[in-house]
């Protein structure tokens, strides 16, 4: 998805506490995803992204997040992979009267894989009194010389955090910055370092989601070049690898007719990036878009012509002590007037999230034209019988 | 073998069809199985749901409390001292305002926020558990913007009046937000509702305490390194604290449960003592037959158990109903007691039915098979012989009446060595045991001597008496059962009475002050300053532990009006006047190496400390050591308190703070107008809702403790109609069986009038016999409830007070049932006695 993320508007939709059973959740959760945004602000073409302005919520806007990816390994070639995510969802269309009357609701995700396997974790707060919340913060800096303590006010930094949970810009942009958070009994610490410029996807930023007007803006960082390590029981393992931000905000993301969505990032070993998805349509007819991102940086905007992602098999996983779901976690891709193919598998299995709306969001391998790896998305899939 | 089958459930058949030809035996067995399991289920219900909801009370509102973070001063915890821990990766933590407020109509209502967002519930998700949703299968967008939600649970809704939608309205003016009638888990009797609006409506900024989950060792020392130096973390030991606390409270519900069952045994026995003497000739004739003891035994088996599931089955259902109409009352007493927190919902669990299965069979055992049996197994010569049963019941009622002896001598050995709330509950039944099975006895003994005082002349009194020598038999289990439920109702009226008038006479010497404030904001200062006010009594105190119990250490101001008067519990050490005033003197003048120091009641009887004992109390600078010289009334307080100088309070411990303060008027009329007083205590720093006049504690306090005894009223009210029900059964069926006697008398002549006295009077003289009996027992039963029961249960006590209007009622009450029991089966035998006559016509002819 990048693009997009619907699971997590479904999650926070679930905010709003359906009293349904679970079979009926997604559906009914995707129903209030269509749902009539009035009174919200609306995702038009042609608007000018504007940075570091950007980077911070938009709470005119219905829903937004913070969509952080990565594929690390430790010293010995081990892998560890991250996924944290901060969601940001309006409750009412007016305006933000703040404090304990905020109508702001955060959610954040967090998870790691290691060598053992798969940890995460589902998080909640509201916003208004500082326990969540996207901000420039001033932040006092003592000099070094212990004599004069006179503070200087240091440049605004961005931050994005809920409880103990992260993203921390060197400056006013989340990028180059720092990605913290602890899951289970874990501690992750990673840099976050950038050379290329963020990229707009779709139409300079404005990302169509259908042909009925459905649309988000949406901003990536597909080249972060990351050191940090993990920490367990006082072992500290470091890790080093590649990085994916997404940013996006929207206040009706999808159409009536499209149930769920499969969504691919990839870092190629030559350098260039991919990011394809498609959003799956009642009528059989998806809707798949992309963009293929050169090592600077440079974008070229894919559209349904021009991609096949096809899944190759389905596999049953067991989701819960009484629950399956038949998912396709192996697929190809291929962008055939660029002349290349892969096709892609996951690095296990085991990445279900039995969150609150339960997805399925792990590495995955590729071979092909050349190899490369990343994370796929899977989400809206009911519970196979 | 097949035969022998087919012959087992062809005796089975003759057996039971007796119910057939006599559905009313079957219809009053039913009822007293079916009352006796109801009764005593609805009880054990309600205990083992308060039992579990106090294992619960390591977990609030469904996340888990193994500790506290609370304030060591009265200001709360400060949003960003929360926050800051939050952000410092302590997921486990949440803030919670939990309070007491009251309504305009001056009711205290609880409430307790949260924010469910923060709430770590389902924390720890393992790759294959489903994360549970914190926010529940209800609609909480609402709850967490204004206006807000305030949830009720049915129960509490009913006792404010509040409708959905509705918002109640606070004596400070504030409307709560509006209601739905919904529950969180482990609200108990409680109004939840978002944090947010809880600060709104309270107009606080701070949180009362934060809840904090599962810490590991580390964890724990990180926080306690982290934490505020205002703050502190607090291990919770309440479910620990509760389970101990509410023990003797449910013990005496078992109790009471059990006896409810004793009286539902009594209706089946007295059902089977008719059954049988009906279903004697059936047994007779099987036997003579050839049918073998052993296949009549297992027809007799069969019959029991069909009768034990039977009755299981239809009295959980009842019993369950009876518990919800009960939970509710029970609910709020556990609450205003104890602090415990009462789920809404009861479950009835396996073991429970099969404890009720085991003693509902136990029951049909003891009070069906084994006459049934016994009377099986008698030669065939004997059954015939209607001398002998007379003969064996004349012994048998001089039997009992040694055995009666021998329980009430038992009980009278076991008196002294009694220490815990079962031994009193032994000794106790065996008084009413004894009791009840010396009435026979003592009814023959008085029909005996009247028969041989009265003269000749008087056939008609005469006869009467004799008759009811033939009476006795068949009544003698129902009025043993009404003995049992008089008693219990004479003992219980009794400690309630004298219960309530000691609470009463308590708060008009406790609390002597026009307005109590609790207010941390209280300018004690300016207090002392204003002219309206004659004087005041400001309150410090802390809160610790010692011998393992949670106990409060009170300062009190030396020149405070009640604290200068203040009455000490009748001891053996401070009984007369003088020993008060001795007490009260060494306890102002202090001492200083062992600090003489004042405890109420609880001390000496819950933590056994006698008068005079040392004791040592923790304070920041160590143990420091006590001497207890006096003794305080402290009714309804669970826990264990100690009170002090406030000067040797604030001395030894420097964190105590004012937890409120007693105030006296110059001018008492003036608190009638509420204005003129909240507009001067508000400008002491005392905000609306933080005050309350001296009546409305006291009306809060009887409130409470109408509402605790509530449940006790209401056992002895259906015990009492359960006996009732009994006589009448047992009447009804000793007509029915005397009618062909009657319309012999009839046919002699005998006119109604004279028949009426013949029957009747025999009735009333046993009736006054049980009914003078039931005087001392239930003296007895509040003896021992009062000045043994009451005290090791709660620790507190209080003089007897015997007052016969109460006693009187219950007399008219019991007299009302009789006299109503007798018209009804007179009537009956007015309508079946022509027909009878008729038959004894036709007989002779």
């Amino acid at each position: 998805m990048g693009d997009l993320r619907a699971h997590s508007y479904l999650k926070i939709i679930l905010l709003f506490g359906l009293a349904l059973p679970l079979q009926l959740l997604a559906s009914e959760a995707y129903q209030l995803l269509r749902g009539d945004p009035a009174g919200y602000a609306a995702v038009v073409p042609g608007k000018a992204l504007k940075f570091p302005e950007d980077h911070l919520p938009h709470p005119d806007y219905r829903i937004e997040w913070w969509y952080l990816t990565a594929n690390l390994i430790d010293a010995s070639g081990a892998h560890y992979d991250v996924h944290w995510t901060l969601f940001r969802q309006s409750m009412s269309p007016l305006a933000d009267p703040g404090g304990w009357s905020s109508n702001q609701v955060w959610m954040a995700h967090a998870a790691l894989s290691t060598p053992e396997g798969h940890v995460y974790k589902q998080q909640f707060a509201r916003g208004g009194i500082g326990q969540a919340g996207v901000e420039w913060t001033t932040t006092n800096k003592v000099t070094a010389n212990p004599e004069s303590t006179t503070a200087t006010n240091s440049p605004d930094q961005f931050q994005a955090w809920l409880d103990n949970g992260m993203l921390k810009g060197q400056g006013s942009s989340p990028l180059p910055g720092q990605l913290s958070f602890t899951v289970e009994d874990f501690e992750v610490s990673l840099n976050l370092n950038v050379a290329t410029p963020w990229v707009l996807q779709g139409d300079a930023g404005y990302s169509r989601k259908s042909n009925m007007g459905q649309a988000s803006y949406y901003y990536s960082q597909p080249h972060i070049t990351i050191t940090g390590e993990v920490t367990r029981n006082q072992q500290t393992t470091n890790l080093t690898g590649q990085g994916w931000l997404d940013r996006e905000w929207s206040s009706q993301p999808l159409a009536p007719n499209q149930p769920g969505w499969d969504w691919l990032s990839v870092h190629l070993d030559d350098g260039h990036a991919l990011m394809v998805y498609r959003l799956r349509q009642d009528n059989g007819e998806d809707w798949i878009s992309g963009s293929w991102i050169t090592p600077e940086g440079q974008t070229t905007s894919l559209n349904k012509s021009d991609i096949v992602f096809q899944p190759i098999r389905h596999t049953t996983l067991k989701t819960g002590t009484n629950t399956h779901h038949k998912l396709p976690l192996h697929w190809r891709v291929a962008l055939p007037g660029l002349g290349l193919s892969w096709t892609v598998a996951p690095r296990s299995e085991d990445h279900w999230l039995n969150t609150a709306f339960p997805y399925w969001e792990g590495p995955v391998t590729l071979e092909g034209t050349m190899a490369g790896q990343g994370f796929l998305e899977l989400t809206g899939y009911p519970e196979s019988q | 073998m097949k035969r022998q089958f087919k012959q087992t459930i062809w005796v089975f058949v003759t057996l039971i069809s007796h119910y057939r030809r006599h559905p009313g035996q079957a219809l009053t067995m039913a009822l007293g199985l079916i009352s006796g399991v109801a009764l005593w289920a609805a009880v054990q219900l309600i205990n083992d749901h308060a039992r579990s909801s106090y294992a619960e009370a390591d977990q609030l509102l469904g996340a888990e409390a193994r500790y506290w973070i609370r304030s060591d001063n009265s200001l709360g915890v400060a949003v960003a001292d929360y926050v800051d821990l939050r952000r410092a990766g302590f997921e486990q933590l949440y803030p919670v305002i939990e309070t007491q407020v009251r309504d305009a109509q001056g009711r205290s209502v609880a409430i307790i926020a949260t924010d469910l967002l923060a709430l770590p519930v389902g924390s720890g998700i393992g790759s294959n558990a489903r994360y549970s949703n914190p926010f529940g299968a209800s609609s909480w967008l609402a709850l967490i913007q204004a206006d807000y939600q305030a949830w009720y649970p049915q129960s509490l809704a009913t006792q404010l009046g509040i409708e959905p939608g509705q918002r109640l309205i606070l004596a400070s003016g504030e409307h709560l937000p509006p209601a739905l009638i919904q529950t969180q888990t482990q609200q108990g009797q409680r109004v939840f509702m978002d944090i947010a609006a809880a600060m709104a409506i309270l107009g606080t900024d701070t949180f009362s305490y934060l809840g904090v989950g599962r810490l590991s060792e580390s964890e724990q020392l990180r926080l306690a390194a982290l934490l505020p130096a205002t703050l502190t973390l607090v291990t919770n030991h309440q479910a620990l604290d509760l389970a101990q606390v509410t023990e003797s409270l449910h013990t005496h519900l078992t109790a009471l449960g059990l006896l409810s069952f004793a009286v539902g045994l009594f209706i089946v026995f007295n059902a089977v003592r008719f059954s049988l003497l009906a279903r004697q000739g059936t047994l007779t004739t099987l036997r003579e037959m050839g049918v073998s003891l052993g296949m009549l035994s297992i027809a007799i088996i069969a019959e029991s158990l069909l009768w034990t599931l039977f009755g299981t089955s239809l009295g959980l259902v009842s019993g369950y109903a009876l518990s919800q109409l009960l939970l509710p009352a029970m609910a709020m007493s556990l609450q205003s007691l104890y602090a415990a927190e009462l789920g809404t919902l009861i479950g009835i669990r396996p073991e429970q039915v099969l404890q009720a299965f085991g003693l509902s069979l136990a029951g049909v055992v003891l009070a069906l098979t084994l006459p049934l049996w016994l009377r099986a197994r008698e030669s065939i010569r004997r059954q015939r012989d209607t001398t002998a049963q007379w003969q064996q019941d004349q012994r048998g009622i001089g039997w009992m009446a040694l055995v009666a002896m021998g329980l009430l001598g038992l009980a009278a050995a076991l008196y002294p060595w009694m220490a815990s709330i079962e031994q009193g509950f032994l000794i106790l039944a065996l008084v009413m045991f004894g009791g009840a099975l010396l009435l026979p006895w003592l009814v023959l003994s008085l029909i005996e001597t009247c028969a041989r005082l009265l003269p000749k002349q008087q056939w008609l009194l005469r006869w009467a008496v004799s008759d009811a020598l033939a009476q006795l038999p068949h009544l003698r289990i129902a009025l043993m059962a009404l003995l049992l439920t008089l008693t219990a109702n004479i003992g219980v009226t009794t400690l309630v009475d004298s219960f309530r008038t000691a609470l009463g006479d308590w708060l008009e010497t406790r609390l002597a002050a026009d307005i109590y404030v609790q207010s941390e904001s209280l300018d004690i200062e300016a207090v002392k300053q204003v002219a309206w006010l004659s004087g005041y009594s400001p309150r410090i105190g802390v809160d610790l532990r010692w011998q393992n119990r949670p106990t409060s250490i009170r300062g009190l101001d030396l020149n405070a009006p009640d604290t200068v008067g203040m009455v000490l519990a009748q001891d053996q050490g401070v009984q007369n006047q003088q020993a008060q005033d001795q007490a009260r003197q060494a306890w102002r003048a202090g001492d200083s190496s062992v600090i003489p120091i004042l405890a109420n009641e609880q001390v000496r009887y819950l933590a056994h400390t006698p008068l005079g004992s040392m004791i040592e109390l923790p304070t920041p600078t160590g143990l420091r050591r006590f001497k207890i010289i006096g003794y305080v009334h402290d009714y309804g307080n669970s826990s264990l308190a100690f009170y002090l100088p406030g000067e040797t309070v604030m001395a030894l411990w420097p964190a105590a703070e004012l937890l409120g303060a007693g105030l006296w008027l110059s001018d008492p009329a003036a608190q009638i107008d509420p204005d003129w007083l909240s507009s001067r205590l508000s400008a002491l720093g005392v905000k609306p809702g933080q005050w309350v006049r001296q009546g409305e504690i006291k009306r809060l306090s009887f409130a409470i403790f109408d509402r605790t005894f509530a449940i006790t009223a209401t056992l002895n009210t259906l015990t009492l109609l359960v006996a009732g029900l009994s006589l009448l059964t047992a009447l009804l069926a000793v007509h029915q069986q005397r009618l062909p006697e009657y319309a012999h008398w009839r046919s002699m002549g005998v006119n109604f009038s004279q028949w009426l006295q013949i029957v009747a009077l025999p009735l009333l003289l046993m009736l006054a016999v049980t009914l003078l009996l039931s005087l001392p027992l239930g003296f007895s039963l509040s003896w021992l409830l009062i000045n043994k029961l009451n005290v090791i249960a709660f620790g507190w006590t209080m003089p007897l007070l015997w007052s016969w209007w109460p006693l009187a009622k219950l007399g008219i009450l019991t007299l009302g049932i009789v006299l109503t029991t007798l018209t009804v089966s007179v009537v009956r035998v007015r309508q079946t006695l022509p027909t009878a006559i008729q038959q004894l016509a036709g007989d002779s002819g």
